[in-house]
Order: C-alpha cells, then structure tokens, then sequence
C-alpha cells in the first residue's frame, strides 16, 4: 500500500492504496466522486477524462499513486454546487447530450480544450474531441454546445461598446 | 479489466531507478507515460513483479542542442515536443509526427522515450527515429552506452535496452537548408494506430534530392527503411515517374502483416501510395522556404467542410 | 432555470430536465450504487469457442485473501430454478429451446461463455480470484460459421437439439409468386450479407443484488429498459414471487436494445448474493460487452426479383439465414418482422420468403436497434442495382415504385395498410435538399480528375407503433399504462414503465402532461425506474412516443377532470366552469378566483385524511390520481428518406462523407431537440456499421473484436454534420400523432452510405452485396470489378 495525498477539486484527501488501483477507481470508490465514468479501461473511449495539473488526461490510464501531490480537477468540481460552468450552461442550451454516460469526459476534455484555444473553430473542435466516443448523439449536438460556449466566451471578452 | 498485483517503486533519481533495474532485471516494468502500458497491464497481457515509475525523474525531461545535433529528454511529455520551437525547428519530422500521437488527452501523458522504448511498430516516433538515425541513450548502473536506430528495435515490442537499463535519452539530427518533411499515415479513424505511416526526410539542393530517407511504420514488427528507394532517389530531381518507381521499390521487399485492419496486400497498396504521396509532400516543404513541417494524416471519414462553423 | 411559459411546451425543443444532473457528474448509474457490506462479482469465461467441461476446480481461487465465494455452474444450477431464457419464455418465441443455464456446466459454447463467477471484496480481487480457478476443456471442433451449421455433418452445440437448425420456417407466400416471376420483363438474382456488429453502449451491462432474507425480497440495482421484465426474469429463475423482487434502476448508460430482461450473468450474480446474504454487484468491463454480452445483424440473404423493364419491382423471393449464435434469445423471431417489412412503402404484388436460424459457437444475438433493419437494407440495395441494370436514375426508379397514398390506404401484400405513408413527399424533399442534378456535373468533373465521389439514398418506414388494424379491438402496440398524480406538493407526478436510456423521457412526457393539465413544465415530475411504483412497460421498439405520449396526453385530461370535480366543491363553482393554467384553478374569466393547484391538492390530501374537515366535503373524491391506458389510436408508421455524398479514395480505401441530409417523418414532433438527436445518433451507428465496426470471429470461434482497438466505433471526424428536415405529417388521430423516431436513422443509414459508395465506384464496375465497407475491402472490390472485366 502507498500513502498519496491528492488534491482535487480544491480539497486534500489523503489515502493509502494498493499500486496498481487506477486514478478512476480511486476517485470513483475511495473518494465516491462517481462523476468520471469508465468506459473501457484501456484508454481508447475517454468517458474517464479529468484534469490534472492543468492537462486533461484519461484517469483509467493513470495510477492513482502517479497522482501524489498533483491537482486534479473533475466534472464534480467545475462549478459550486447547483451552478453550471458556462460550458455546461451552453451544452445544456443545446441538447448536447441523451443518456449522459459519456458526458462528463467530453465536458472535461473540452474544457482543457476551450482553455487553451478559445476561438477553435468546427474542425479543430471535433479532432479535439474524436478522442472522445458517444453513442448515442451522433456528436454533432455536442459540437454545437462547445461552439456556443466558445461563442459566449468570445462575446464575454469582446470590449464593451461605449454608449453614444 | 482490473491490473495485476505489481509492486512499486517511484525512484526520484535516475541512479535510484537504475539501481532498481539491476536489482529486479527482467521482472520489473519501467513505468513512463503509461498510455501504452497501462492498458497492457489492465488487459493482464504485461505481468511484471514491479512497477518502476521514473515520472519523478525531472531530470530526464527537456529538449536541447549541441553540434548540429538535438537531444530529446526520455520523460519529455509528447504535449511538450509538441508546442517545442527548437523542435519545430529543427526536427520538423518529429514536430510532424507528434500531432498524429493518438489524441490530445494521450500526449498530456506520453513521452517520447516511453513511446520510443515500446517500440510498437504502428506508432509513429520508430519510424520517424528509423528514418533519421535517431541514437538511443542508455543508462545502467555501468554507465551509459549509445545504440543506433538501425540497432534499436530488434521485434514486436521488443529493443536493444537490456533489462536493467533506462532509456534516457534520444538524439535526433537537425535539419539543414533545403530539407523538407512529411508523415503520413492511414489509419481508420483520426488518432488511430497507423494501419500503415510512413516518415519522409527529403534535402533538396539545386533542384535535385541530395539526401532521401523513408521509413514505414506498419509494415513489419520493426519499422522499416525504404533503403531501396532512397538509394534511387538520391542525386535524382524530383518527378511524378521518380516517386512511381520509388513506390515499387520501397515495398517490393516488404511482407506486412495481416490483421482485422487490412490484408497484407492491402498494407503493400497503401504503403506505395504513402511513398507516392509523401515523396510530393516532402518535395513541397523543401521547395518552400527551407525546412517546413508536413505532417497529414489521411484516414477514415475526415471531415472537410468548407463552411467551417464558429 | 424556469422555462418561459410558452403558448405550447408540445413541439418546443424544451431543455432537458435530466440535464443539470448529467452535465455536473451527478448522474446515478448502475456502477455509482454502493451498498454497506457489498462485494464485487467477476466471471470465468471459456477461452474456447466450443468445448466439453471436464473439471472445474476453485480451490486456489477461494484461498485467495479477499474471495468470498466460488460458484461453478452446477453450483447455480442448484442455486436457482431450471428453465429456459426468461426473456424468451416471456415472449414465447415458440420451436425448440436450447438447453439454457446460468453458467456454462457440461460444455461451453461461446468465447467468453461464463463458467464460474468469483465473488470477493473488490473487483481487482475477483479478476485476480478468476485467474487462479483451474478449468479442464476438452476441445470440440467448432461451429464457427451458418454455413457449418448448415452442415448435418457437423456435431451439435446444443445435444438437445439434434442439429444446429433452430428456425426451420416453413416458405410463405403472398400474392402470386409464381405468376409475378414468370409474367415479369426480368428476373435478377443477388445474395447480399449483413455482418455481424453490436449495440456497445457506453456504459455496459452491471447490477447490484442485494437479497434480504428477513423479508425474503431481493432488490436488484439494474441497467435496463424495463424494470418489471426484469424483475419477472429475476423472480423467474430464482424461484421468487415476482412481488418479493424489486428493480429499482437509476440513469442508464445507453442499450439500444442490449439490456432487456435478466442476462445469465446479472441471474448468477443475485443468486450469489442470496446465497452469501450480502450485496452483490456486477459491472461488466468492456471486454466482457464486446465478447458476451450479444451481437446482432448476423444475416444472409438469397433475393430473386422480378421486375419490369420500366423498373417496376413486381416480386421479391427470399431466403434468409440468420446466425443466433450460441444459446439463441430473441433471434429467431427476427425474420417474421422481416418478412413483414419488406415491401416496404413500395407497390410489391408480391413476396416469398422462407428463413432459417442456425445455432453457432457465438455470442447470442440480441435485439439492436432496429433488429429487422436488413429489410430496408436488402430492399434499398437491391433498387439500387436494378437501377444500374436498367440504367435508371436511382430516385426516378423509387418513385415510380412508390405505393400512392390512397384511401382507403393501400395494404402491403403482407398485411399492414399504409396509411399516411408520406415516402414520395420524403424521396422529394431529399431531391430538394440535395441538387442531384448539379452534383451529377461535378461527380463528372471530379471523376476526370481522378477523385470519385458518390451519391445515395434510401427510404424506409418503420412500425412506430404501426397503424390500427382496420376492425381490431387493440391498437397496435398493446396497451400501455400511466398513474397520474397530484401529489401533496402539487407536483404532477407521472409513474411510467418506461425506462429512459437516452431518450429524454422525464422531459417529453413532462411537456405533454404540463400542456394538458395546464401547469408549468417544472411541476411536472416523472418517476421512472422503481418497480414498486410503476406500472408495467418497457422501453423498446420506438414506441414511446405514441403509446406513453398518448397516456400521457389521456392520463393528464382525465387527471384534470378529477381535479376539477373535487375543485368545484373547493370552489363552490360548476367543474364546466372551471379550467387550469399555468399553475392554477381558476373560473374562467375571473383570474382573482385562481386557487394554486398546490393548495388545491393540499386539500385533497387533508380531505383524505380527516374526512369531514375538509371544505371539500364527506362525499367527495379526493384521491387526485387515475390509472390511464393508452392503445396507440389510430396509431401510424414513421419514416424518412436518407441521402448522403461521399468521397471514395480508391487508393486507401478510405471513404469521406461529405454531406448527409434526412427528410423525415414521425408525426408530430414532441421535442425537435430529442427528435433531431435520435436520428442523429441512429444515423452514426449506421455510418459505424458500414466504415467502422464488425464483431469479427476467426475460422476457429476465436473473438477478435474484444478492444475498442479493434471493434471500432464513430467518433466526431467520422459524422458529419446531419441537415434533418422534418415533413409535414398526415394525422391519423384526434389527439396523438406522435410516432416513433429511435430506430429509424439506424435502418435507412446503412444502404445510403453503401449506395453512395457504390455510385462513386461505378466507373469501376463494382457491385455490392455486403454491408461492411472497410479500406482494405473497397480496394477488393475493386481490383476484383477490374479483374472480372
């Protein structure tokens, strides 16, 4: 058993876990944040993707003890309690998603994605997220939602037209 | 797909990790970015005593030059060659490459030693380290030894890095005027694993090739050098029956693999359209402006629509 | 956030209430259930497709720290009550049954066949218990393939049974079949195939079994789409009176089919946790989902057609083979529904058609979305080629085969009448969407420049739910049932059987229920998923929309009536006077009268209670809820036309989509949002079975498709963007008109993409008779058109 102390969603837990226990089963039965779903466990579908020190990263491809000391970030932790980050704002705007097991893997992944490059147009979002699989949309309402949130954000920093 | 018990250990020095090899030998994993062995351990394929995890070995990662030459850290993060200008600059087929490594969320992990120590003979750093004579630095607690590409990847999966040795280091030499690049591949999907790539490093002088190496990935367990096809390349200009003949020449010699992907006379089609494809590509990049970045990657159901939505 | 109270929440794409729950990970799936005291369940699976169990021995594995339990099949068989698959005793499928037990006993049957489950303290420990159970085989040749079935040399899977024939079906005829082939201008043979492929889910199957032997109840936590078919199946094998089994499911992770009923696996799992007096969960790695859980589409088709020179399709004659796989559920009964859809929206006199179902060392084939859709792809492709054969334009040939809407309806030579089939007015608006005839320029263009683009299209209906039969006391689905409810909140509260997997349902019933009651949407609450309080259903067969909407629609009207009886005597007013909007009773025309409907059920309740103190009255009903039904009305078909533009590169293989247009037809429209989605997502899994994925077994029954390395799915660079636009429908009846939309884009995407593929292989000559197009195959099919000439 290794002891690891993880900081995630702005709160420190300390643990003790076996080596080979994945970051995904740490987070999902030792600290019951049950949001980051698993898909297939070997890296390939995405539905288990959180941040961690700033990069999104598929959580079932990482050890729970390689996260010791790091900063990790999952859907539970985007906003406070009962509010939505603006990208899950816009996404809910958009029917982006039906049986929402996917859900929290895209939201994060395109969360580090707007991050990094918030005027992304149709083609970079959807190579952005062809790491990430949905059954049951067909993507392109997804699509839809992280173009809005990238619309927004871009409305939002626009300055502020003078009154006359 | 639960793994195996293993046991751990996270050195935080290299000498530490090495120490650890020469202890545990052949029944210790080195445990790097994980993306490829993560998945091997879950689906209980790799079943090693110990896990060594050499993440805390800071001092393997960076990119740096010396004498014409650019040295890769083994635990450089793929993300970080990625936005890397010195590589950009001066290994425009790495810089190539690296966007084709699986998806964003696999390269914020991924290193280019780990990749390069797997070896799996579809990925795309073997064939763009086979196609530039990439030198292969070890360390083991005797010291260090250099292995050249050619030397390096020796099977499926397998390489010259004994047991109890780390890779620490790859070298790759950098570009020069008039060098153009291109990697290519096809694969069923974006991100994909190649069904069959193929790295090109052309120099142009004068109008004429000076300087040709192809390497495919794909097309056996190792990656494989179109040494044929650059020994009728070089000294020639470039022209659509040059790249034709290049094609057969390349893959006359090669028998690719079979699999749920495609015959392996299908992987022999594609492989001389990839020669065909990246040869013109390569040319194009050493035509303008020196060395520039071409990297494609041509695959199943990629969207071109012109109407691109904001 | 409040929706605005727009004039009608019927036919507005209205947010979804399960959304903030599934945007912010707080969903609830079956994986998140925690239970004190619960342990985890791993299988031991064959390795061989076909073998003899000589010796099971678990005596390292239950010496393992951390393992509870070892339980072999003959342990189950013990365990739990003999018979055959509870969902096929529920549908009665009818022919011999194949021996059926929980786990493997004497012979394993398939790769991946569960031979013993291991129970212990965590999943790792169980995977790690399951490698040190030592199982004996004895290899037995396998049956790998229909055509071994097929073969009465070959030694049976199932001794039962005798051979591996599970569906011989006699030959039926409609209209005159010999008359119609040998009257037609030509006769032209084709087989065509449809390869095997699989729902995947994202989230797989699992379940939590938590028996309680004080109270001898056993609750099973499951992933489903009919929490009382699954409790029927649990109380079926274990023994228990179905009242002494409670399914309680939360969110569910997508089925598109997979998860009705009880699997073998989730029945060993409960019956372990009663025999250990523990919790017990389940969840199936994706390994497990891809080689167990089941496959689908596996069929091959012998077609003769006869048809005129003006390409009339006059007959279709068809012999059909559909490979169930081992231990066969529900895939015998594939080939009537087919039987019946095949004409199509088409002016068929007529159809023979004859099928057999071959028992293989295969996982069991299961229901797919759309399980019968290889009729719109036989039919679709087989248009095609007559066209090409006839040297028509492949809509003009549609068109001219298209049954006019006639009253009374035309019926199909199987049966069914098509009424207010809207196909001509779908193959139009697609030749709208999509300029053919400037396309056809620039495929020539591009054609002399060395690329090949294509065009197809295909159209289809779909039963959802299917028109009434003329003169039948039922409708056509069935019935389906609804408790409506104000509650003490003043909540309206619906309990359904449905069970929600993507579809929306908590949000479209709301918006029915809220528009005829005359609430907000927000007071509207959907309770699904807890078998204790739902009445009987299940979701499936795209028939959501007609039959719940309408009880929905029904149940609301009749729960407002009730309502407004007991609100008379509140209101010391006439219930014909009286009306309910936006949140409240009031007198119509005299807003200042208006009683929150809260407070309205606030009396109710304290009525109920102290009968006599309330201003209602002694002799009042003030139970405000109604048990509604529904029989679908006049019911109606649901259908569309599908065209897509691809870009072939015949030098790779690889095959672009550059446009996808849809014109569709599901009456009318409860939520434009959700109906867009379904057809949407439904059209991906078509482009993915076409491009991307086959369940592939090699010549040995080994599964090589166990990864998603290797069972590939779409992702976001392989669908395109999808331009849907929605037909004016013809509505049948007085109040519902809303149909089935779930299956439709998985039936009509596959023959479009493979028409498209074929049109921009022309100039090659290639033909094709098969549904799986990847790279190395298209560059087959055309290196073989060259060679053949």
């Amino acid at each position: 058993m290794v002891d690891i102390t993880v900081r995630v969603n702005g709160a420190t837990h300390t643990g003790s876990v076996e080596a080979r226990t994945t970051l995904s089963d740490f987070l999902r039965d030792d600290l019951d944040l049950t949001g980051t779903h698993v898909g297939c466990e070997h890296g390939v579908c995405g539905a288990c993707t959180i941040i961690v020190d700033g990069r999104a990263v598929r959580s079932c491809l990482m050890l729970a003890v390689q996260a010791d000391g790091s900063e990790v970030t999952t859907v539970e932790g985007l906003a406070p309690d009962g509010a939505l980050a603006p990208l899950q704002q816009a996404m809910w705007d958009a029917h982006s998603f039906q049986c929402g097991f996917c859900t929290p893997g895209f939201v994060m992944q395109a969360t580090a994605f707007l991050g990094a490059h918030p005027d992304a147009g149709e083609r970079e979002i959807r190579e952005a997220l062809s790491g990430n699989i949905c059954r049951c949309t067909g993507y392109q309402s997804i699509i839809d939602g992280v173009l809005l949130a990238a619309r927004r954000g871009r409305e939002d920093r626009a300055p502020q037209a003078r009154p006359a | 797909m639960k793994l195996p018990y293993v046991e751990y250990e996270a050195p935080a020095t290299a000498a530490e990790a090495v120490a650890l090899l020469a202890e545990y030998q052949d029944e210790a994993s080195v445990l790097a970015g994980g993306q490829s062995l993560i998945p091997l351990l879950a689906l209980r394929l790799a079943r090693p005593a110990v896990l060594v995890d050499i993440n805390g070995l800071s001092e393997l990662a960076g990119v740096s030059v010396a004498d014409g030459r650019v040295a890769v850290g083994a635990m450089t993060r793929e993300y970080v060659a990625e936005e890397s200008e010195v590589l950009a600059e001066a290994v425009p087929l790495l810089a190539a490459a690296l966007p084709l490594i699986g998806h964003e969320a696999i390269r914020s992990r991924g290193t280019i030693g780990g990749s390069l120590a797997h070896a799996d003979p579809a990925a795309e750093l073997p064939a763009v380290a086979r196609a530039l004579d990439a030198e292969f630095v070890v360390r083991s607690r005797s010291g260090e030894r250099v292995i050249q590409a050619a030397d390096w990847f020796e099977g499926y999966l397998a390489t010259a890095r004994q047991p109890d040795e780390i890779l620490v280091e790859v070298r790759f030499p950098a570009a020069g005027p008039g060098a153009g690049v291109a990697f290519h591949e096809v694969a069923r999907r974006h991100g994909d694993f190649a069904i069959v790539g193929l790295a090109v490093a052309l120099t142009l002088s004068d109008g004429a090739i000076s300087d040709a190496r192809l390497a495919f990935s794909g097309v056996a367990d190792v990656p494989v050098r179109g040494a044929d096809a650059e020994d009728l390349l070089v000294g020639e200009r470039p022209s659509a029956e040059l790249f034709e003949e290049a094609a057969r020449r390349a893959t006359a010699g090669i028998d690719p693999p079979a699999d749920l992907h495609g015959s392996s006379e299908y992987r022999k089609k594609v492989a001389a359209t990839l020669v065909r494809r990246g040869l013109r590509a390569a040319v194009d990049g050493a035509t303008h402006n020196g060395a520039r970045r071409n990297g494609a990657r041509q695959n199943g159901a990629q969207l071109d629509n012109p109407d691109e939505r904001r | 956030m409040t929706q605005i109270a727009a004039e009608r929440y019927t036919g507005a794409s209205v947010k979804r209430s399960e959304d903030p729950r599934i945007l912010t990970g707080r969903g609830r799936y079956i994986a998140d259930v925690k239970l004190p005291g619960m342990l985890h369940a791993a299988f031991v699976r064959s390795p061989l497709a076909h073998g003899r169990v000589l010796a099971v021995d678990a005596s390292a594995a239950r010496a393992l720290p951390g393992v509870v339990a070892v339980f072999t099949g003959a342990d189950l068989e013990a365990m739990t009550v003999p018979g055959p698959d509870p969902l096929l005793a529920m549908m009665g499928g009818g022919g011999p049954t194949a021996e059926y037990s929980l786990l493997a006993t004497d012979k394993v049957r398939f790769a991946g066949d569960p031979v013993a489950v291991v129970v212990a303290e965590s999943r790792y420990l169980a995977e790690d218990g399951c490698e040190l159970v030592d199982v004996d085989y004895e290899d037995l040749p396998p049956v790998a393939t229909a055509a071994a079935a097929l073969d009465p040399g070959r030694p049976p899977v199932f001794a039962n049974l005798g051979d591996n024939i599970i569906g011989p079906r006699k030959r039926n005829e409609f209209g005159d079949v010999a008359g119609t082939f040998a009257g037609a201008d030509r006769v032209a043979e084709f087989h065509i195939d449809v390869h095997r492929h699989q729902n995947v889910p994202m989230e797989g199957r699992g379940c939590v079994a938590s028996h309680d032997a004080g109270s001898g109840v056993m609750t099973m936590y499951a992933a489903t789409q009919g929490v009382h078919v699954t409790r029927m199946g649990v109380a079926m094998r274990l023994g228990l009176e179905p009242g002494k089994v409670h399914v309680l499911a939360g969110d569910i992770g997508g089925s598109f089919g997979l998860k009705i009923g009880a699997s073998r696996e989730e029945l060993a799992v409960a019956a372990a946790s009663r025999a250990l007096g523990r919790p017990v969960k389940w969840i199936e790695d994706r390994g497990e989902n891809l080689t167990a859980s089941g496959q689908a589409r596996e069929e091959s088709f012998d077609v003769r057609a006869a048809f005129g020179d003006d390409g009339v399709l006059h007959g279709l004659d068809v012999t059909m083979v559909i490979d169930t796989g081992a231990y066969p559920v529900m895939g015998t009964m594939v080939p009537s529904i087919m039987e019946m859809m095949l004409p199509g929206p088409y002016r068929l006199a007529a159809l023979g058609f004859e099928s057999t179902a071959v028992v293989t060392n295969k996982a069991s084939y299961v229901a797919y979305r759309g399980p019968w859709a290889s009729e719109t792809f036989v039919r679709e492709r087989v248009l095609d080629l007559l066209a090409k054969d006839l040297g028509l334009d492949p809509l003009e040939l549609r068109l001219r085969n298209v049954a006019p809407r006639t009253d009374p309806p035309r019926t199909m030579i199987t049966g069914r009448p098509l009424v207010g089939v809207t196909t001509k007015e779908s193959l139009e608006r697609v030749a709208r969407m999509v300029d053919i005839p400037a396309f056809r320029r620039r495929q020539a263009e591009e054609r002399a420049r060395g690329r090949y683009l294509g065009i197809g299209l295909a159209t289809f209906i779909e039963a959802a739910p299917g028109p009434r039969a003329p003169g039948q006391p039922s409708g056509p689905m069935g019935l389906e049932h609804m408790r409506l409810k104000l509650a003490e909140d003043g909540m309206l509260t619906l309990f359904t059987g449905q069970m929600p997997h993507g579809q929306s349902h908590q949000t479209t019933l709301a918006q029915i229920a809220a528009d005829e009651f005359g609430v907000p949407f927000e007071q509207v609450r959907v309770v699904v998923g807890d078998s204790d309080a739902v009445p009987f259903g299940m979701t499936g067969g795209s028939r959501s929309a007609t039959m719940t909407g309408g009880a929905a629609l029904h149940g609301a009207r009749q729960l407002k009536d009730k309502v407004l009886d007991f609100a008379s005597y509140l209101m010391e007013a006439s219930a014909r006077d009286l009306e309910i909007t936006d949140g409240a009773v009031l007198v119509r025309g005299d807003p200042d009268s208006a009683v929150p409907v809260a407070e309205v059920a606030r009396q109710a309740a304290a009525a109920l209670v102290n009968t006599g103190q309330s201003d209602a009255g002694a002799d009042v009903d003030a139970s405000l809820e109604v048990e509604a039904s529904f029989d679908g009305g006049e019911g109606g078909w649901s259908g569309g036309s599908h065209c897509a533009i691809v870009e072939v590169d015949v030098e790779t293989g690889l095959v672009k989509i550059e446009r996808y247009v849809a014109a569709e037809d599901c009456g009318a429209l409860i939520n434009p949002a959700v109906v867009e989605g379904q057809i949407r997502g439904g059209i991906a899994q078509g482009i993915g079975a076409v491009l991307l994925e086959r369940s592939a077994y090699d010549a040995d029954g080994n599964f090589q498709s166990a990864t998603f390395m290797d069972y590939l799915l779409p992702t976001a660079c392989d669908v395109p963007s999808i331009e849907i636009e929605h037909l004016e429908t013809v509505p049948l009846d007085a109040d519902v008109n809303f149909r089935g939309v779930g299956e439709g884009g998985m039936i009509a995407a596959p023959p479009t993409v493979v028409n498209a593929i074929e049109d921009a292989l022309a100039p090659f000559g290639v033909r094709i008779y098969e549904q799986h197009l990847p790279p190395a195959r298209i560059l087959e099919l055309i290196a073989a058109a060259d060679a053949g000439g």
